[in-house]
């Protein structure tokens, strides 16, 4: 009796939201199977991955491991850094990150933080994401002038949360025009809600994508792996057109931020190459995320770009 | 595995003789997927129906032990598909692999050794040895070359398709239950045989999909089901859709010909990429790998990697929890200040990656908590004035000679009893977020009181 | 689980407004009843032409593309005592959002509804009754039993039949709606699907009544396992008990605003 690999296609599918525009603009998410299920149906949109630089890359970028320092050698403006990033191999889109805004911080002023966003926007051809500070009260008032600023770019705001869903959400997808960022912090009844509250704003569902949370790998992981899993089963198996928006999942910020990547190797000899630790922490993360149901991850490290963008082509 | 009513109903004659003593067939098959009732209360059912059945109630997936003593191994035994559902069962192991005619292969199991540490209990470490017959060595070479590798105490995998090769290697190392992954559709009849001899489990492989699942039903029929399924090295494509489509079979369709642990080399898919090796290792852990095997093992592959497994392997109903002590960060000594939460490991890594990040020398005191967070472990009364105080009288006192004492931001309200219960001692409030206690200790620092 | 699914009623010649727009063709009143049901959250909606001696497949077919063209292919239950009709609806029924409903047979003269369903690739409600009501769940599973391999013989996926257990009415037949449940339950038990007019249990009883009875008999019957059910959509009461226990049995996810979904 031959093998009977029984199909997991489902009838429902992941909404497909664009961001960017122009030849070089990337479609997330459409698939109606689970992660690189391709045996079960083709998936058209393979996951991208965004290369992330920040407000703060230029000042600090002597902070960066060794191979970030050396790939953006010799730039001297957000525009250059910019043009670095989308040029990077493996690269689909460019995500800049304004965590100098953070009042806990730098405290830079909303002004400033919209320069760099025009100044990153107008150098590239790649889509845009753009992140804020964390702090949900200046993230509103942030994301409100750099989605006007941006206008036309199609830019995908990470993010709207609870807390400050109805200022973003509106300038971002209802007055400017650009795509809705929906975060929630591995909760998967809150992730479910504030897609339907934005969509109660007017807000068109087809231009929402989800953060639904992340960890590194060995920090609480289970919960992500948990959440994506139950949020796709949702979604593909019961229909639940409100858990249907594609998955976004930055992992830089929180793989660079654990102990393994920051330990020195004065520190810890050995553990070896603290550049190393980072990367495989960045990799193995994004993999994961991926495995679970990410549409998209954000990277920092050249060598983890390039690897996990071979791992999507290999895959899908 | 609970077999269900419609599914013993449709082996059932469906006469309604009632010889059962249940009025209609439908009753009867419903009353056997209870449990209230045997299935030979039926006099009519065929022999077949009845060898159907008792196959039906055997578990999906096969649970295989490897290896011996202290070095044993469970793998397979799983019953879901996602961990949500209730919780998977047999964590992956990882492998080294080392090649029989490699020059430096001394230097290689010293390699495979290198990685060797404990996070929250459990003893992270290479448990694995995959070695690669050449093809070319002779057969006593092989076998001197596999009872160096026993000498590891790790689980050896024998990449082997040759006969003879293969039967000289396990006389040497039979013992410690090894892997023979060397069955195929040329050979599986000789291969099984021999590894039945030796009584270790077998692995097999195929040219693709269907081959492997002729060749795994072909071994079956032999009357061997001590198997473990190689998904092959033909692509990265090819190696997830065969352990995904295996894994699946077997648990969602019940197909048991596929009820078997798998085998992914995955330092053969990225041969000298150790980055992608890395990410495909984390890939296999999340979806359904059983033995991953690389080309090395360093500690940036591990640490991640490891961690993975832990958190996705863990039971969902059982909270992972840190072992209670004084922990002490930054260089923290006698004098340093001491902070307390709970023992719930998530808590404890947030908390401590923060002190870590401030660079401030501190004592984390764990004391035991029930694993639970802080709010749900105060709630449940297991963290109190009293469960803090006592032990800081009988764990942290003898030991530390700094008086101050920080507080999760979130039990504030037990400063004053905590006080009250521990003469001579300053409680002090951290902030409510982890992430706020870098600030707050440098903060601290600065003003010279810490 | 799957979510609940609710078959909207109201399109029913017994409503003599409906009655009249089938008769005369007039679609106002029937795309009005129609979208009131979807708005209020039914999956599917029952399209019941009466028994149609003489004009059912040209009236279905009428039916089926006036629902399915403006509703986006709404799946539908085709209701009628005339088989050809049935065949006629299915002839022009788009299954992108569901195959259509065959409603229904018995295990006695409409067995043969099975075979339709069967032949058509749709799904079929089985009346667990044979000649009149049965006596006892012991002959109710005896006539599942009778349908479920008449279905099976004809290649049908048992999931495709929604066995019907016919909810009884409360006033007089109080002392049978234990056995109902318990009827439910062993078709679940079963793993197979069931569905029924559930609202017949509140038949007689004052205006105000029935929806909250209709709501306990609901709760109850999901409990046992009920997967569907043809009933009024706009019971708001009705409904939002559906929904609620969809969330308590894990058939859809929690979120704060899920009776507004």
């Amino acid at each position: 009796m031959p093998f009977n690999g029984k199909s997991g296609k489902f009838n429902a599918a992941i909404r497909t939201v664009e961001i960017g525009t122009g030849d070089k603009a990337v479609k997330l998410g459409g698939e109606n199977v689970l992660p690189f299920y391709t045996f079960d149906a083709p998936i058209e949109n393979a996951p991208k991955v965004g290369v992330m630089i920040t407000d703060l890359s230029l000042e600090e970028m002597e902070n960066e491991a060794a191979g970030i320092k050396e790939y953006y050698a010799g730039a001297t403006s957000f525009a250059e850094l910019a043009k670095k990033a989308e040029a990077m191999p493996g690269a689909d889109f460019v995500v800049l990150r304004l965590e100098g805004a953070d009042p806990n911080g730098r405290d830079k002023s909303v002004e400033d933080c919209v320069a760099v966003a025009k100044e990153v926007g107008d150098a590239i051809t790649a889509p845009l994401v753009i992140e804020g500070c964390k702090n949900v009260e200046k993230d509103a008032e942030l994301f409100a002038k750099v989605a006007e600023a941006l206008q036309g770019k199609n830019v995908l705001i990470l993010s709207a949360r609870e807390e400050n869903y109805k200022g973003v959400a509106a300038a971002a997808g209802l007055a400017y025009g650009q795509k809705v960022g929906a975060e929630s912090a591995v909760d998967i009844n809150l992730a479910k809600q504030l897609n339907v509250l934005i969509g109660q704003l007017g807000v068109d569902q087809a231009n929402v994508v989800m953060n639904v949370g992340s960890a590194a790998a060995g920090y609480g992981f289970e919960y992500v792996v948990s959440t994506m899993d139950r949020i796709k089963a949702a979604a593909l198996s019961q229909n639940d057109a409100q858990l249907q928006m594609p998955i976004i999942t930055p992992v830089a910020e929180e793989a660079w931020g654990v102990k393994e990547a920051m330990a020195s190797e004065a520190d810890m000899p050995e553990w070896g190459s603290q550049e190393e630790r980072g990367i495989d922490m960045e990799v193995e993360t994004a993999a994961a995320v991926l495995a679970s149901g990410s549409n998209a991850v954000i990277l920092k490290h050249p060598t983890s770009v390039a690897t996990i963008s071979t791992l999507i082509k290999e895959l899908v | 595995m609970a077999l269900k009513g419609l599914d013993i109903f449709k082996l059932t004659p469906k006469t309604n003789c009632k010889e059962c003593g249940s009025p209609t067939c439908m009753a009867f098959s419903m009353k056997v997927a209870q449990g209230a009732v045997d299935i030979t209360k039926c006099p009519h059912m065929s022999e077949d129906a009845l060898a159907t059945l008792s196959e039906a109630t055997a578990p999906p997936m096969k649970t295989i032990k490897v290896g011996s003593g202290d070095a044993e191994c469970t793998l397979g035994g799983e019953t879901v598909l996602f961990r949500h559902e209730k919780t998977f069962v047999s964590r992956p192991r990882y492998a080294v692999s080392v090649s029989c005619c490699e020059a430096d292969m001394d230097a290689k199991f010293e390699a495979a050794k290198l990685v060797d540490y404990d996070r929250i209990g459990e003893r992270m470490h290479v448990e694995m040895l995959y070695l690669n017959y050449c093809g070319q060595c002779d057969a006593a070479g092989y076998a001197e070359f596999v009872k160096k590798a026993a000498e590891t105490g790790r689980v050896l995998v024998l990449g082997c398709t040759d006969v003879d090769v293969a039967k000289a290697a396990l006389d040497v190392c039979k013992d410690a239950k090894p892997i023979l992954d060397g069955a195929n559709a040329g050979n599986y009849e000789a291969m099984s045989k021999l590894a039945t001899e030796a009584g270790v489990v077998l692995g097999v492989s195929g040219a693709d999909i269907n081959e492997l699942y002729d060749t795994v039903a072909a071994i079956e029929k032999l009357g061997n089901k001590n198997l473990v399924i190689n998904v092959g090295t033909a692509s990265i494509k090819d190696a997830f859709a065969n352990t995904v489509q295996i894994r699946r079979a077997a648990l969602k369709n019940t197909d048991r010909t596929f009820g078997y642990p798998t085998i992914v080399n995955v330092g053969r898919l990225a041969a000298g990429n150790g980055a992608l090796q890395a990410a495909l290792a984390s890939l296999f852990t999340v979806k359904y790998g059983s033995i991953i095997v690389m080309e090395n093992m360093n500690y940036a592959q591990a640490l991640p990697l490891y961690g993975l497994r832990q958190n996705v392997f863990t039971d969902p109903q059982k909270p992972m929890k840190v072992e209670p002590g004084i922990y002490p960060l930054n260089g923290g000594d006698e004098n340093s200040v001491c902070l307390t939460t709970v023992d719930f490991a998530l808590t404890y890594f947030v908390v401590s990656g923060e002190l870590e990040r401030s660079g401030v020398p501190c004592n984390l005191v764990i004391s035991d908590a029930g694993g639970l967070s802080v709010l749900t472990a105060w709630a449940a009364g297991k963290l109190s004035s009293t469960s803090v105080s006592k032990y800081i009288i009988e764990n942290v006192e003898p030991k530390v000679k700094s008086r101050k004492l920080i507080i999760p931001g979130k039990v504030a309200v037990l400063k004053g009893d905590i006080e009250a219960k521990l003469p001579g001692w300053e409680v002090i409030v951290a902030p409510n977020e982890a992430v706020q206690l870098v600030k707050f200790l440098k903060d601290m620092q600065a003003n010279g009181e810490i | 689980m799957a979510k609940f699914v609710v078959i909207g009623e109201r399109l029913s010649t017994t409503a003599p407004a409906i009655n009249r727009a089938f008769t005369s063709r007039d679609p106002e009143p029937i795309l009005k009843r129609a979208k009131e049901q979807l708005d209020a959250g039914a999956t599917y909606l029952d399209v019941n032409i009466g028994p149609a001696e003489n004009d059912g497949p040209e009236l279905m077919k009428w039916a089926v593309e006036l629902l399915q063209g403006n509703f986006d292919n709404v799946p539908l239950a085709l209701d009628t005592a005339n088989k050809a009709a049935i065949e006629a609806g299915i002839s022009v029924y788009n299954r992108s959002k569901g195959k259509p409903i065959v409603n229904s047979a018995d295990a006695a003269g409409r067995i043969e509804y099975i075979d339709l369903a069967a032949a058509n690739d749709a799904i079929v409600i089985a009346l667990c009754n044979g000649e009149g009501i049965a006596k006892d769940n012991d002959e109710r599973m005896a006539y599942c039993q009778t349908m479920l391999e008449r279905g099976m013989e004809h290649g049908m996926e048992p999931t495709d039949m929604w066995f019907d257990p016919l909810f009884l009415v409360i006033k007089g037949m109080q002392d049978k709606q234990e056995q109902i449940l318990e009827c439910i339950k062993m078709i679940s038990d079963m793993e197979l699907n069931s569905t029924g007019g559930l609202s017949n249990n509140s038949n007689g009883m004052p205006k105000h009544i029935r929806p909250i009875m209709d709501s306990a008999m609901v709760a109850m019957a999901m409990q046992c396992g009920l997967t569907s059910a043809i009933v009024n959509p706009c019971d708001l009461r009705l409904m939002e008990t559906i929904k609620s226990c969809d969330i308590i049995k894990n058939n859809t996810l929690y979120a704060d605003s899920y009776l507004e979904l």
